[in-house]
């Protein structure tokens, strides 16, 4: 559904999952475009040594977490949508760090609409992301403001 | 510790060029769990110029092929905005860049700090050429099972005043710089 509207979407509605490779090389993009250079996520020495995660490895962002998990309802519905739909907030909770070398796959379906008038409804979206053993890697909360 | 070389095939924009990219370089200036004081409120230390290549790094960094986020000839064609659309969580970029390497809000660039939740919501899309000033302020700071968290709102205004986005940034910290040295010696 490309161009969805409040009147018509409903809940339950089910997103494509979206699916994001966390190899070093592209933690190692998302490091520089965010700024983030944490070395937990690029210096696979300090990370065996640190192991700020108990574990010897370096992790994904939390924010590059959150970044797959917004993307699966703004490549369905447009950060800005082509009805004039567009994205308000979201918010994350991250429950188990993304070793790297991972693949998290993201899927989504709307849980609530929030009905505020003509012009201001909006609808809530339940997201969540795993790891390829299946794990719960984290979940979000976006807000979707609809078109009536 | 100087950063892998490996990373200078990603720098691309020019604040990547400029950015100090070692975290562990001046970590002794970064604000602690234990200094944060609730309440606190600043500017961060630089303003952010939006630029074109800024966002276009970022949505490629997240995967997105989406022509109105990475092809730019397309967005200015296409675009409701007429520029790239960007990611709703593009945000962290002007963060890490705003906040710097010393003053209020720098522990989000602590070794060792784990992220538990964050929240951003977004008023109105960035412009090309707006400045942005970011507003730290420390909003939450709290142990819970034994893990210290801190939290601030970063609120993000153009040079007319306008709040595009709003970030309340969480992150569970070393305690002291005690604890944080542990982690920038390892």
């Amino acid at each position: 559904m490309s161009n969805p509207t409040f009147s018509k979407i409903e809940t339950g509605y089910a997103f494509p999952s979206v699916a994001q490779s966390y190899a070093q090389s592209a933690i190692d993009h998302y490091a520089l475009a965010s700024l983030d250079m944490n070395p937990v996520h690029t210096n696979e020495e300090w990370a065996a040594r640190a192991q700020v995660f108990g574990m010897p490895v370096t992790v994904g962002h939390g924010m590059m977490t959150m970044s797959t998990l917004a993307s699966v309802v703004t490549r369905a519905w447009g950060v800005i949508g082509k009805n004039g739909g567009s994205i308000r907030y979201v918010d994350s909770k991250f429950t188990k760090p993304v070793k790297v070398g991972e693949t998290v796959t993201a899927t989504a379906k709307v849980k609530q609409k929030h009905f505020h008038g003509p012009g201001k409804n909006w609808v809530q979206v339940l997201v969540e992301g795993k790891d390829s053993t299946g794990d719960l890697i984290g979940f979000a909360e976006v807000g979707y403001n609809l078109p009536d | 510790m100087a950063v892998p070389a490996r990373l200078d095939k990603y720098v691309r924009t020019e604040k990547q060029r400029h950015f100090p990219k070692d975290f562990m370089t001046g970590w002794e200036d970064y604000e602690t769990w234990s200094e944060a004081t609730v309440g606190q409120s600043g500017p961060a230390q630089r303003t952010f110029v939006i630029t074109e290549e800024d966002i276009l790094d970022y949505n490629k960094a997240c995967g997105e092929t989406d022509p109105l986020m990475i092809d730019p000839d397309y967005a200015r064609k296409n675009s409701p905005t007429g520029e790239l659309l960007q990611h709703p969580i593009f945000v962290t970029t002007i963060a890490f860049y705003s906040l710097g390497e010393n003053g209020i809000g720098t522990w989000i660039r602590t070794p060792g700090a784990r992220n538990p939740h964050q929240r951003i919501e977004i008023i109105e899309p960035f412009k090309y050429g707006e400045i942005v000033t970011t507003t730290v302020t420390t909003s939450q700071k709290f142990v819970q099972r034994g893990k210290p968290y801190l939290q601030m709102l970063l609120d993000f205004h153009n040079e007319k005043g306008a709040l595009k986005a709003r970030w309340w940034c969480s992150l569970i910290l070393p305690e002291t710089q005690a604890d944080v040295a542990r982690f920038a010696n390892a």
